[in-house]
């Protein structure tokens, strides 16, 4: 059965409109805002609820020109994924109604993480690769202002930063992946689609687009870049970085980015891109390139952040490191071939996003209570807080993958996973399942730490730890009995008696993330009853915590003493931006230094050398006229111009003489090559049209304007240039130009000159240096724009646009006017007339206003 | 060979007006702008078609075949005045801006004390 368009609709824009309503909203319910969001959160939940036992794709046209859909494809993994975002967001919004009592900021905080909600949903159900795409970065988005919640504190704004200039780069990546997928579509599916899921989409065809992107050489470049992008947002080694930093959020947004939004976007992406990379015949021993790859990407991320989790010193980055540690379990599942792969990722997401939601609000009500979160400043919370005690343990022994709770059989799985493709190929591949024991030991050790902030004494600078308000107690050990309950599940299954539902419900995933005609498995969990190499694995996990546990505190100093310069990510990180800080200070003081002509000068500059970048790098010929009758008026257009330069130039008598001189030599010579080189006769010469010698005068004017010697002399050669204009609009059948143009420039006239006569008699002289820079930043640019209108007139139709034989022949018959250009403005494109007026009379407005403040001055 | 001659005067009036705005006295460079825009008026009007006739029709509409592009001449003409309006203003801003600081020497404006 196909899902309703209209559910999948609404589910995606719901916590969008909810968003939008907060503020209003807001300004009722106060803080109680919290229960509408939540009450939002809870109707998307039961959206989701109607879309269970469907499957398939529905699409609404978005950009029908490019192929661009709003679509969306229903099937175990997307509904996995929505139904954490949403059912763990009405226990991260009820939460957030005790928690963030008294906070600032709460109407944007609430419209923030509904939008963020909305945005994950949108994650897990987009099959089309630009909608996903839009998500995807709105996620990202989202995230960056509730990380920088406390928008005053440098650390929130360092670690907003940091979250949105990894994860969007790593966005980046992912979209040329993405493009790179369309365009190899053409080949595979015949015509280029961005369709993920679906009907006529590249899922359907993996085997088609695998063959496609290796004849195109392009499998491994597209497996790297959706591998950086997930790996940016799913906090893999090395760009884990963000992660530990975006603690600085309130706990609520912890505890929900790093359960079932934003970090469960990347794994969402390896497990959906896993059926399009995977063959449907790998196995264990095959070992292709996704699983050497994704694989060895996360054994690496799960041992590396979970030693990096035991040095944490706060709770909060004890759990934001496990959560990339787990991660990585998840992706290397996905990494893995086969169902056991498959197994490990869709049951990991389900328990990971279960015990570290719940352990995330545990750490906000020990912080919100205790009033610390350092882990050597907290112990024996257990009295006073004996239900949150509790909820911790079935949660961190989860974390931990001690049977029977819920961790234990994700777990189980990847061993066992790691153990065939281990013992599969053999020799060195055996290090697969060791760096799985080591990383897990690790995992063993801190899950244990967090829980023993409950147990053992009690130091006595922690005063009277108050209990949680129910809001805050409530959905931790909801979330708690959900991983006590999959916990049970295991010991039941293990009787036979297996927890239907939920088995079912994780086989649909796996189902998602297999490769079509991968060989049927149904989905089963229990707990080990013969002893097998992965039993053996968990017993081994287990006994070296055990015995590692004593020593805890000396492995925690230890890391930390290895944990300096380059060996951290972070110094990384923290070296570039302040190498780029100062650089990025540097050029704005040399660019924009507060003085017009230098913003001029990089303007000027930039337009020139980037248009003539380009012209050299499309290769544009520029026509230039090849018979030889054609340089006369420009010859004679030369000796004008420079002609000009004498008349107005202050040289001295005896050099205008030389010059003029030479002129009228040169102009007779050019006359006389005419007359008889050419064989022209003078009338044919008095045809040159007279555009050619209006253009000349304007030019002198305009040579005549900047050689001014005063402000007066200035403005009445730009006059000249102005009726220069006119006329050449009158010569180029343009008669209401030249109207306008006669009367703005008699109008400016009159305004320069009312104005000059207020101003001094300043005409600034500079040092030849500068002069000399700006006439060659001139001349460049002067350069630039003949060539422009060189190729750009040569490339100009001969024939009539259809725009304005349409104009021209509506003008009547629709307006009733003879003068198209007139019916443009007032009728056909009224509305930029309105505009054009609306600017001028603000300048209007402006003017007075200016005036006006004469009388007051500014500053009194 | 018109088109010829149009960029070379095209390019040095867009010298000229560049020219112009590097300078550090307010009007010249309120004479460059006004210069640059008036330059790429020109520009667009010819981009239009060259060789058709003025874009007003006879009697009931005949003779809409061969005329110019009314398009370019309608987007131009809402140029000129658009221009003429920020010349005004930049003008009248000149002007406060002298009895402001008492100076429209760009270099002190911009707090550069000397001429270097």
């Amino acid at each position: 059965m196909t899902p309703d368009l209209w559910v999948l609709l609404a589910l995606v824009g719901l916590p969008f409109l909810g968003a939008a309503a907060v503020p209003l909203v807001y300004r009722i319910l106060g803080e109680r805002t919290a229960y509408f969001a939540a009450l939002v959160a809870l109707a998307c939940l039961g959206l989701v609820g109607l879309l269970y036992g469907t499957e398939g794709a529905q699409s609404v046209d978005w950009v029908p020109a490019l192929g661009i859909e709003l679509r969306f494809y229903v099937d175990g993994l997307a509904l996995l994924i929505a139904t954490l975002a949403s059912g763990v967001g009405v226990c991260i919004l009820t939460y957030s109604g005790g928690y963030m009592h008294g906070e600032p900021g709460q109407p944007k905080y609430y419209a923030t993480l509904l939008a963020f909600m909305g945005s994950m949903l949108g994650v897990a159900l987009a099959a089309d690769l630009i909608t996903l795409f839009l998500f995807w970065e709105l996620t990202s988005l989202t995230s960056f202002l509730l990380i920088g919640h406390y928008t005053t504190e440098s650390s929130s704004q360092y670690a907003a930063r940091k979250s949105m200039l990894i994860t969007v780069a790593g966005g980046l990546f992912m979209l040329v992946g993405f493009v790179l997928l369309h365009a190899v579509s053409a080949d595979a599916l015949g015509s280029a689609t961005w369709a993920l899921a679906g009907e006529g989409s590249m899922l359907e065809n993996a085997g088609a687009m695998r063959e496609a992107l290796e004849s195109e050489g392009l499998f491994v470049v597209v497996l790297a870049l959706l591998g950086i992008g997930a790996a940016a947002k799913s906090a893999q080694v090395p760009l884990h970085i963000w992660l530990p930093n975006a603690m600085e959020a309130p706990t609520p947004v912890s505890a929900f980015l790093h359960s079932a939004t934003m970090v469960k976007a990347g794994v969402y992406l390896v497990g959906r891109m896993r059926p399009l990379f995977l063959p449907a015949d790998a196995h264990p021993g095959s070992l292709e390139l996704w699983t050497l790859g994704f694989a060895a990407l996360g054994l690496l991320t799960m041992t590396v952040t979970a030693i990096l989790a035991v040095a944490a010193t706060d709770i909060k980055e004890l759990l934001a490191y496990s959560t990339a540690s787990h991660l990585g379990l998840i992706i290397a599942g996905f990494g893995f071939a086969g169902h056991l792969g498959a197994e490990t990722g869709a049951f990991h997401i389900l328990n990971h996003a279960l015990f570290k939601a719940t352990l995330f609000l545990v750490a906000g009500i020990v912080a919100h209570e205790a009033g610390t979160r350092k882990i050597s400043e907290l112990g024996g919370l257990r009295e006073d807080l004996p239900i949150t005690a509790g909820i911790a343990a079935i949660a961190s022994l989860g974390m931990a993958g001690v049977p029977p709770f819920n961790g234990f059989y994700s777990k189980e799985f990847l061993f066992h996973a790691a153990w065939e493709t281990g013992a599969a190929s053999g020799g060195l591949y055996y290090l697969i399942p060791v760096v799985a024991v080591f990383g897990s030991v690790f995992t063993f050790l801190y899950s244990i730490r967090f829980l023993m902030l409950f147990f053992g004494e009690k130091p006595d600078e922690l005063g009277h730890v108050h209990s949680p308000p129910v809001a805050m107690l409530a959905p931790p050990a909801l979330l708690a009995a959900l991983a006590a309950v999959v916990g049970i599940g295991g010991i039941t299954g293990t009787f036979d008696v297996p927890l239907g539902p939920l088995e079912e419900f994780v086989g649909s995933v796996m189902h998602a993330v297999e490769p079509a005609g991968a060989e049927e498995t149904s989905f089963h969990y229990y707990l080990p009853t013969t002893v097998t190499p992965w039993a053996i694995m968990s017993a081994l996990t287990i006994a070296f915590g055990a015995a590692l546990y004593p020593q805890y505190g000396r492995l925690h100093d230890g890391i930390r003493s290895l944990l300096r310069g380059p060996v951290r990510a972070n110094w990384w990180y923290d070296t570039a931006t302040e190498e780029l800080n100062p650089t990025s200070t540097a050029v704005r003081d040399r660019v924009q230094n507060g003085l017009l002509r230098t913003y001029a000068t990089w303007v000027a500059a930039a337009f020139a050398v980037l248009t003539f970048a380009g012209y050299v790098g499309a290769s544009v010929d520029v026509p230039v006229p090849q018979e030889p009758a054609t340089y006369l008026p420009l010859a004679l257009t030369a000796v004008v111009l420079v002609a000009s330069v004498t008349v107005f130039g202050d040289l001295s008598l005896r050099v205008a003489t030389t010059v003029a001189g030479v002129l009228s030599v040169l102009a007779l010579g050019i006359f006389a090559w005419a007359i008889f080189g050419l064989g022209l006769t003078p009338a044919e010469l008095a045809t040159q049209p007279p555009v050619v010698f209006v253009l000349a005068l304007a030019a002198v004017a305009g040579i005549a304007v900047s050689r001014a010697p005063s402000h007066i002399a200035g403005v009445l050669t730009l006059s000249i240039l102005g009726f220069m204009v006119a006329i050449f609009y009158i010569l180029r059948d343009a008669p209401d130009l030249a109207l306008t143009q006669l009367v703005v420039e008699t109008l400016v006239l009159v305004i320069f000159l009312l104005v000059l006569d207020k101003l001094p008699a300043f005409y600034g002289g500079w040092d030849r240096g500068r002069m000399a820079r700006d006439g060659v930043l001139s001349l460049a640019v002067g350069a630039v724009v003949t060539t422009t209108v060189l190729v750009t007139t040569a490339a100009s139709p001969n024939e009539e646009s259809v725009i304005a034989r349409g104009l021209a022949e509506a003008s009547y018959p629709e307006a009733g006017g003879n003068n198209i250009v007139n019916v443009i403005l007032v009728d056909f494109r009224a509305f930029d007339t309105m505009g054009e007026i609306a600017v001028v009379s603000m300048a209007a407005l402006s003017i007075v206003t200016l005036i006006a403040l004469r009388e007051r001055g500014e500053t009194r | 060979m018109t088109e010829f001659v149009l960029a070379l005067v095209l390019g040095l009036l867009f010298a000229l007006g560049t020219f112009l705005v590097l300078r550090r006295d307010v009007v010249r460079v309120v004479w460059g702008v006004s210069i640059i825009s008036q330059a790429a008026n020109v520009y667009l009007v010819t981009m239009g078609l060259l060789d058709g006739s003025v874009p007003v029709l006879e009697g009931h509409g005949e003779g809409a075949g061969a005329v110019t592009d009314p398009l370019v001449q309608a987007l131009v003409l809402t140029a000129i005045v658009i221009g003429f309006g920020t010349t005004a203003f930049a003008l009248v801003l000149t002007y406060r801006v002298y009895e402001e600081h008492g100076t429209i020497d760009l270099l002190e404006l911009g707090g550069e004390t000397d001429g270097n």
